[in-house]
């Protein structure tokens, strides 16, 4: 293995490491239960799932309309499977073999 | 609220579908990696103690075309500073009485994905325990490291013959999201939703996918701090 890939891979994985573990050992309990800190923490869940999601299908939102049908079908999969079974495995394995399932058809 | 305490078996049923939408991204990580020159040694390296799927392509290509080694690493760390949000949304979500004696270990495997299905696991209802999160954390690793040997021992055009395979485990990670946020969502948080997908798409349009996380979640904090969507958001 190569120095500078070794030196690279410790570098951002020791930042990486830094920056999930420390902020978990911040105090708090001192938030106000309904101040700024305590609600923007709260906020930044949903947000953060939100825009992962769009990061995630945002590339097939850019194909053309004709070739949507997988993303609609994985999206309505997994939106009927939640439903059904307020499962999250399921409903994203559903999702995720409607998709397929759509795009072996397509195919 | 249910008290029933999140346990190790529940975090390994929750980290299938992470663990079935890694593995294809990780083989796919370790076939370009060892196109672009790196030993599969080297590809592994980087699984093994990065575990950031997006910084680890760009690592790929940064090695591959030569920049000085500080200028790569410090550029894999800037796309992972959106990490620093995770902890404090999760442990305030866990309340004051959970435990962090063993962060330093689960923290490691704390990716977007882990993140969310344990956020999604607590605003379902129950209580955070740190052998879920290692259970979690570790499965999800597991599938992203073998994921990495498998790609770059087999190389380039494993999956070619399955693309409907290919297609519906590509698929895994934006359906497991999208089940998160429906299982944690309620009525109030849809201009909160809608805020940070927008902004998300617009920071992605304007810059890069990275600049549309942060500007996604940048949105949907502002419009859940300023509106209603705070009170049961997390």
């Amino acid at each position: 293995m190569r120095p500078d890939v070794l030196e690279i891979c410790l570098i951002a994985g020791v930042c990486t490491w830094g920056f999930r573990f420390l902020p978990t050992r911040f105090d708090l309990d001192r938030l106000a239960p309904h101040g700024l800190a305590a609600r923007l923490l709260n906020a930044l869940g949903p947000a953060a799932i939100a825009a992962l999601f769009v990061t995630g299908a945002a590339p097939e939102l850019a194909r053309p309309w004709a070739a949507q049908g997988p993303l609609a079908a994985g999206v309505l999969g997994t939106a009927l499977t939640w439903a059904v079974s307020r499962s999250v495995v399921l409903a994203t394995l559903a999702g995720s073999a409607a998709y397929g399932l759509i795009l072996a058809l397509a195919g | 609220m249910s008290s029933e305490k999140l346990s190790i078996a529940d975090g390994l049923r929750a980290a299938v579908p992470i663990a079935l939408g890694y593995f294809p991204i990780a083989f796919s990580f370790g076939v370009a990696a060892t196109r672009s020159g790196l030993g599969m040694v080297e590809a592994t390296a980087l699984s093994v103690i990065v575990f950031a799927g997006a910084a680890q392509f760009l690592a790929v290509a940064l090695i591959a075309s030569g920049v000085p080694v500080l200028v790569a690493a410090f550029t894999l760390v800037a796309m992972n500073v959106r990490h620093l949000l995770y902890g404090p949304v999760l442990m305030r979500r866990a309340g004051a009485d959970a435990s962090r004696a063993s962060a330093w270990a689960w923290a490691f495997a704390l990716t977007d994905e882990v993140f969310g299905a344990a956020l999604g696991a607590l605003a379902r209802g129950r209580r955070f325990s740190e052998p879920f999160m290692v259970a979690l954390g570790f499965s999800a690793y597991a599938a992203w490291v073998a994921g990495t040997v498998v790609g770059a021992w087999a190389g380039a055009g494993a999956l070619d013959r399955w693309p409907a395979l290919a297609g519906a485990l590509g698929f895994m990670l934006s359906a497991l999201f999208l089940a998160l946020l429906l299982s944690m969502m309620q009525r109030r948080q849809i201009p909160l939703i809608l805020a940070a997908g927008l902004g998300t798409v617009l920071g992605g349009w304007l810059g890069s996918s990275t600049l549309g996380l942060f500007a996604g979640m940048g949105a949907g904090a502002l419009v859940g701090v300023l509106g209603s969507g705070w009170r049961d958001a997390a």
